[in-house]
């Protein structure tokens, strides 16, 4: 699968007296299997970047594409459409597609999720996102238990209420909906938000199994510790721009850029950075945590 | 009587959030505070931090034969009043805890709960407003700040009555690391400028936590430990089994020692790399 | 939001945004009651209107309003109108036949009953959009309570006029940010799939559900935390509270009161004695 942005930039109000540019000139390339990171201050526009992926926001000028799906914005209207259909630029009305296919593609994952339930048991609320992708009801059923099971709630919680669930539950809940919907991309906004030091990390753990089990992932997030620990590819923005696409271990090296962006890399990588200044010989590209720091320090003092 | 400066003192205390229920949300905690401590209520989510600080502000009733002291005076509902006007508590939503329409306002709001009279009013807000960083967005409103901002005006609306227990319900648990990090900045300043201040910070935030004057550590509704950082973070088996997180340099510390390695307790990076790097 | 009827507050200066807000609701109250006096003929009443849609059209200029706001807003009632109309024409037999349908009569006085009550909204409408576009919602709500204050004679008044403006000023503070969860739930819920605009009626109220549930339990936790906020500030409606506001009663506000109550008393004086101004000023233009 491949999400493509091509000189995207979105304006808030457009043509109002209140409107306001959000990001301007993205150019990404997602492709393959990822677990990509979206980082950067808040008001960066990474919310804003993240809501064109499935559609929610339409490029004021650029485009965004999901596979054959491409939506742009040429002379202020919006075309969606399907390239895959034919290859003429013309007929834009034959080739719309239905959003709601986009939708289910790319499962987006709000931030405090728990707000978005509502039905009055777990296993109704989670079905409800594959019904409305018109499956129907023994398979949005079967889906749905697969889902719970990935995110780690058993068949006790079914026939329960949502609402009385605790915090990290019906959370877990909230991301089952949206798994649920089978999706080829899970994008998370801030999704340990709330949740206590060790709600987040089962909660990265769940992420971490996801993207095994093939998923890819967009995971917007503040946490480095996370970043540093669990993703691959990273994507930088500042105030409405991507400044940087790199590997997690390039970007925290780059001082510049963390102290332009007010972004203070994570301890582990800090620490790491000052034993290697010093002399030590450590491989930064094994250190992702304190245990694996201990190990490479282990090995480096072992064989001197 | 008030023995060694002790500013709150909780005995006994129990709570169920419903009536006659077996099912006790606080279970026969107990502690005392000290005046001018800054104390770190920790615990997973769902131990009962937060029920503890509503009932302290009395928000909630505590169950019968619970006894909370705070300044001499027990907290009942003859004296609820009195004591909160000493209390003072910012909640972890910046959105929801915003009364006023302006930051003006909502400064004032206490402000006119204490009957402060009018005429002496902006000189407050406008000191206060200047002490966490918001002079110059006194008329705007709170859909045109960012959450860091809003807490740090509910802290000025929560100072300017003038309290002598500074309550922190996850203050900063809403906030972006930039966020938090000037909350906390702030409150230590705060702090220093009024040594008198009792500061009850409840947190997830184990750093914090750490450089407190006095932890103490709840686990479903039970106080389990409770002492000075140095104490309750010796203990890191126990807090693991209470689902707590470990500071970095101890845990590195811990890990480092499991693989034969002594940095002596090194508690810093300049430390750290001192003893290792020698 | 930007649907709204009589339009939102406009932020910007004008000297119509800088007077008193007192002041304001008062020429508001005065005016209003301005329109429904009945000063005569209908001739008489129309010209009346002509006046009043002069002196709000300055106003307007004044405050830069915007016309199109207040357009957009007579606009939402224009069924209204129409079905004014129609009641007018069969219910009104007075004045002269304008035409006959059917064996039915149409009477001349039916449209001229109809555009003045029309007139009168219109009027009536311009007037609430110059208030609401120029005054912060929090000062109208401080104006409204000082308005109210004379009723407070008694302890139960008092707390009920407080906390009448509390309620309101707390639900105009709340709108923002419930507009901001409405909006939030919405996409998350798109993202589940469902379509608020096209797909079965069904299926459309099941969405219409899934947004207002959430909707209602964030509302609720909203609340709950406010009060909790509230209490632990000290807030006891039932206590004595002094008021927080910056404006001070001044000299030229007297004076503006002065100016609005003569206003009024000359236009109650004209609609009870109904004097037939319009031949006043024509026999004094023809000596």
């Amino acid at each position: 699968m491949q999400i493509k942005f091509e000189n995207l930039s979105h304006i808030y109000g457009k043509n109002t007296p209140f409107s306001s540019k959000a990001i301007y000139d993205i150019n990404l390339e997602l492709s393959g299997h990822f677990f990509a990171a979206l980082i950067g201050h808040t008001g960066s526009g990474k919310s804003t970047l993240i809501q064109h992926i499935n559609g929610l926001l339409v490029p004021s000028e650029g485009s965004v594409s999901f596979d054959q799906y491409k939506i742009y914005t040429l002379k202020d209207k919006s075309y969606y459409i399907d390239t895959s259909l034919t290859k003429l630029k013309l007929f834009h009305k034959r080739k719309q597609f239905d959003i709601k296919k986009l939708r289910k593609k790319a499962g987006l994952v709000f931030q405090f999720p728990e707000y978005q339930l509502f039905e009055s048991s777990v296993l109704k609320d989670v079905c409800y996102g594959p019904l409305n992708f018109k499956v129907d009801e023994k398979e949005a059923e079967n889906k749905a238990k697969i889902a719970l099971d990935l995110v780690g709630l058993d068949s006790s919680y079914y026939q329960r209420s949502p609402f009385e669930l605790s915090g990290g539950e019906k959370r877990r809940v909230a991301i089952a909906g949206i798994l649920a919907m089978d999706p080829d991309v899970l994008i998370l906004d801030e999704p340990t938000a709330g949740l206590d030091p060790e709600g987040e990390k089962s909660m990265m753990e769940l992420f971490n199994k996801i993207y095994q089990s093939g998923k890819n992932i967009v995971l917007v997030t503040h946490n480095m510790e996370i970043v540093f620990k669990y993703v691959q590819k990273v994507i930088l923005m500042d105030d409405g721009k991507i400044v940087s696409i790199d590997t997690p271990l390039n970007i925290f090296r780059n001082k510049e850029l963390m102290s332009k962006t007010s972004i203070r890399p994570p301890e582990v990588f800090n620490l790491s950075m000052a034993l290697i200044e010093n002399g030590l010989d450590l491989n930064i590209e094994n250190i992702k945590d304190i245990p694996s720091l201990a190990d490479e320090i282990k090995r480096v003092k072992n064989n001197v | 009587m008030i023995e060694n400066n002790v500013v709150l003192k909780v005995e006994n205390l129990n709570f169920s959030y419903r009536i006659n229920n077996d099912d006790l949300a606080i279970k026969d905690v107990s502690f005392s505070i000290k005046k001018g401590e800054y104390v770190a209520l920790v615990g997973h989510n769902g131990s009962g931090k937060s029920t503890i600080a509503k009932i302290l502000m009395g928000l909630l009733v505590a169950d019968e034969n619970s006894k909370i002291t705070i300044f001499d005076m027990e907290l009942n509902d003859e004296n609820l009043y009195k004591i909160r006007k000493d209390l003072g508590i910012i909640f972890q939503n910046p959105d929801n805890q915003f009364i006023g329409s302006t930051v003006q306002e909502d400064i004032a709001f206490g402000l006119e709960n204490n009957c402060v009279p009018n005429s002496k009013m902006q000189d407050i807000i406008d000191d206060y407003a200047k002490k966490v960083g918001m002079e110059k967005y006194l008329d705007k409103s709170p859909s045109l700040l960012s959450g860091g901002q809003k807490q740090r005006v509910s802290i000025a609306g929560v100072l300017a009555r003038n309290p002598k227990i500074f309550i922190m319900d996850e203050a900063t648990s809403m906030l972006d690391p930039k966020g938090k990090q000037e909350i906390l900045n702030l409150i230590y300043s705060l702090k220093r400028a009024n040594p008198e201040l009792t500061v009850i910070s409840i947190t997830h935030d184990i750093q914090e936590a750490y450089q407190a004057n006095h932890v103490i550590v709840l686990d479903d509704g039970k106080k389990v430990l409770d002492g000075s950082p140095k104490e309750v973070f010796k203990n890191r088996d126990l807090l693991l089994k209470y689902r707590l997180d470990i500071p970095f340099y101890l845990e590195l510390d811990t890990q480092l020692a499991l693989r034969g390695i002594d940095v002596k307790g090194a508690s810093c990076l300049e430390e750290l790399v001192d003893r290792l790097c020698k | 939001m930007s649907n709204m009827l009589f339009g939102r507050y406009i932020p910007i200066s004008s000297c119509i945004h800088k007077i008193d807000p007192r002041i304001k609701l008062i020429a508001y109250i005065v005016f209003f009651v301005a329109l429904f006096l009945n000063y005569g003929s209908n001739f008489q009443n129309y010209i009346m209107f002509a006046i009043f849609f002069i002196l709000l059209m300055i106003v307007v200029f004044i405050g830069k309003v915007s016309i199109w706001s207040i357009f957009k807003s007579i606009k939402a009632i224009w069924l209204m109108m129409i079905l004014l109309l129609i009641v007018n024409m069969f219910f009104t037999q007075q004045g002269n036949i304008w035409f006959t349908i059917a064996g039915f009569d149409f009477y001349d006085e039916a449209f001229y009953r109809t555009f003045y009550i029309v007139f009168r909204l219109i009027l009536m409408i311009m007037l609430t959009s110059i208030l609401t576009a120029t005054t912060q919602p929090m000062e109208l709500t401080f104006a409204m309570e000082w308005v109210l204050t004379p009723l407070g004679f008694c302890n139960t008044m008092r707390v009920l006029i407080h906390v009448f403006a509390m309620t309101i000023s707390l639900a105009l503070r709340f709108i923002p940010s419930l507009a901001d969860d409405a909006s939030r739930i919405m996409q998350a819920q798109a993202s589940r799939g469902v379509d608020f605009k096209n797909g079965k009626l069904k299926d459309r109220i099941k969405g219409l559900i899934s947004l207002v549930i959430p909707l209602f339990v964030s509302c609720l936790s909203r609340s709950s935390d406010l009060a909790d906020a509230m209490d632990a500030r000290g807030y006891d409606p039932l206590a004595k509270r002094t008021r927080y506001n910056k404006r001070k009663w001044s000299i030229s506000n007297s004076i503006s009161c002065v100016v609005l109550v003569l206003f009024l008393a000359g236009m109650i004086v004209l609609s009870v004695y109904q004097l037939d101004f319009v031949d006043m000023i024509l026999e004094v233009i023809n000596g």
